[in-house]
């Protein structure tokens, strides 16, 4: 009962190879949920994906992943983990060269 | 193949198409799988080259910044970040010794959890649990004592409530910093404070007194509104006007459609009368639509937006400078994918040779 | 019901009147301090008006900032 909640868990009714299954991540929303999905879906190897916030007044989401070929999902998502943030990180880039490089318009808003 | 995000032409795959009641072609098809023949699945280094970010406008308190090249589940991801997870600090507990003043105690306490300060959240620790106990590394504590009173030396015909007495208006800038621990030094660069010190927090009359003190907390704006860091963060697409250069807009209705757009948004030569859209002018087109109303100047155009064009707007409200948000944001994000990559390997891990693996119960 | 002082105390021990507070009162008119005292009428002494309030805690009070 006291066990603290896992970041994320297997739901029943996966395949035992995992080639699909629903994983629920504790404590995320859309936020991570969406851009998740995204990048599964960029993933010629998986079939299908969705995600969903089953409840408003609960804080996890519920995220689904279908497999090609019997491949794991859950390696899969490792990997589209470690695209996003690879992503992400692209951006953080582009955003600082911009931020050091372009002429930026610096306008008083008067406060 | 693969056309220049600059083509004219209306293109599905890259615009969103706007008629007079409806939206066309809103969602992306750039998957696997889509298009027969066609490779969409994800390359780094084909997305770094499509990737844009520019930064337009910057002012003390906004920004203005593009972000080119990335699906709308990426710029959301960014802008909800950006108003409900990127810490700040604001007052979260009120203990009030006195307060005469016509506002209850309850509805005081909320304004004051309401006032945007100016303390570098990366200078404070989370307080895990709010049974925590309050530290110097995890609290900012504020007092205010003020109490109005006549002001004697007013004229005798003066009407005016902050001629006739002292103290008639608190401040934000009334409250007053007590720096505990070793605060003093952590925060000597720049002392805590509200960011705006005129924010009118309650008027008295003489006779009323306040005497409170106030804990700030580390906070994310998911848990409440005021730790929210900006005052907005939104995106909208960029707008895109196609002329047909086969069948021009006649120099007889030139003025009256440029004038169903926005200012500087089209273009008409004043000799030749010829229309042309505004390249910078174009981003301020508010899509009103009004040009589809008139069917002899309808014709003559299609409205579109550009799909993975964002022009974001972020205001801050808090301690952080504009151009530093964006990059918080983006730092909470990674920290999320860093935090669910390490609990899915160790559960990877997990998962024994047979290939057994471990569920849930429920 | 309060009882006052402590329990068990039914024998009239040497009745010593119970610590006498200030109780004052504020005239919800004029403002000035009032004393109410049993059998008398609640009046002010300055206005005669005929409602008081009773004065905020001493205590401090702890609020959310929500």
């Amino acid at each position: 009962m006291s066990q603290p909640t896992p970041k994320i868990r297997i739901m029943p009714g996966a395949q035992t190879d995992l080639s699909a299954a629903t994983y629920q991540i504790d404590n995320e929303t859309h936020t991570l949920g969406n851009a998740l999905r995204w990048m599964l879906m960029k993933n010629p190897k998986v079939e299908f994906c969705g995600y969903s916030a089953p409840h408003p007044s609960e804080s996890h989401i519920q995220i689904r992943i279908q497999m090609y070929d019997n491949l794991s999902s859950l390696t899969a998502l490792v990997r589209a983990l470690d695209d996003l943030d690879s992503l992400f990180e692209s951006i953080e880039d582009a955003y600082k060269a911009s931020l050091e490089h372009d002429n930026i318009a610096v306008w008083d808003e008067g406060r | 193949m693969a056309p220049t995000p600059e083509s004219k032409k209306y293109n599905p795959r890259l615009h969103v198409g706007l008629l007079e009641e409806r939206v066309t072609n809103v969602s992306s098809t750039d998957f696997p799988g889509h298009y027969p023949d066609e490779d969409h699945s994800w390359d780094l280094t084909k997305f770094k080259k499509r990737l844009q970010v520019k930064i337009q406008k910057l002012s003390a308190r906004s920004i203005e910044f593009d972000l080119v090249g990335v699906d709308a589940s990426i710029a959301n991801a960014l802008r909800r970040i950006l108003i409900a997870e990127v810490p700040t600090i604001a007052i979260e507990y009120v203990y009030v010794w006195n307060n005469t003043s016509v506002m209850v105690d309850e509805v005081f306490s909320h304004r004051l959890g309401m006032i945007p300060l100016n303390v570098d959240p990366a200078l404070l620790e989370m307080k895990e649990n709010s049974s925590d106990q309050a530290t110097d590394r995890n609290t900012i504590v504020f007092k205010l004592q003020i109490e109005c009173t006549r002001n004697n030396s007013a004229p005798r015909d003066s009407t005016d409530s902050a001629v006739l007495y002292i103290n008639s208006e608190v401040l934000a800038a009334h409250l007053q910093w007590v720096p505990q621990g070793e605060q003093a030094e952590v925060f000597a660069a720049r002392p805590p404070a509200p960011t705006i010190p005129e924010i009118v927090l309650i008027k008295l009359r003489p006779g009323q007194a306040i005497e409170m003190e106030m804990h700030a907390v580390k906070g994310l704006g998911k848990e409440h509104a005021k730790f929210s860091p900006v005052a907005t963060a939104s995106y909208r697409l960029l707008p895109h006007i196609i002329l047909d250069d086969a069948n021009p807009v006649p120099s007889h209705l030139a003025d009256r459609f440029r004038d169903c757009f926005s200012p500087r948004v089209i273009n008409v030569d004043p000799r030749t009368k010829k229309v042309s859209v505004d390249k910078r002018g174009v981003r301020g087109e508010t899509m009103s639509r009004e040009v589809l109303r008139h069917p002899d100047l309808a014709k003559f155009v299609k409205l579109a937006r550009v799909r993975d064009h964002f022009i974001f707007n972020v205001e801050s409200e808090g301690p952080y400078e504009p151009q530093r948000l964006p990059l918080e944001a983006i730092r909470v994000m990674r920290e999320k994918i860093s935090v669910l990559k390490s609990a899915a390997e160790a559960l990877r891990a997990l998962g024994d040779p047979e290939g057994d693996i471990q569920m849930a119960d429920t | 019901m309060n009882q006052q002082g402590p329990p068990n105390s039914a024998a009239p021990a040497p009745l010593l009147p119970p610590p006498r507070q200030e109780m004052e009162y504020l005239c919800a008119d004029c403002g000035a301090k009032n004393e109410i005292k049993p059998r008398e009428p609640i009046r002010c002494r300055e206005c005669g008006h005929r409602i008081m309030y009773k004065k905020r805690t001493k205590r401090m009070v702890q609020f959310e900032a929500r």
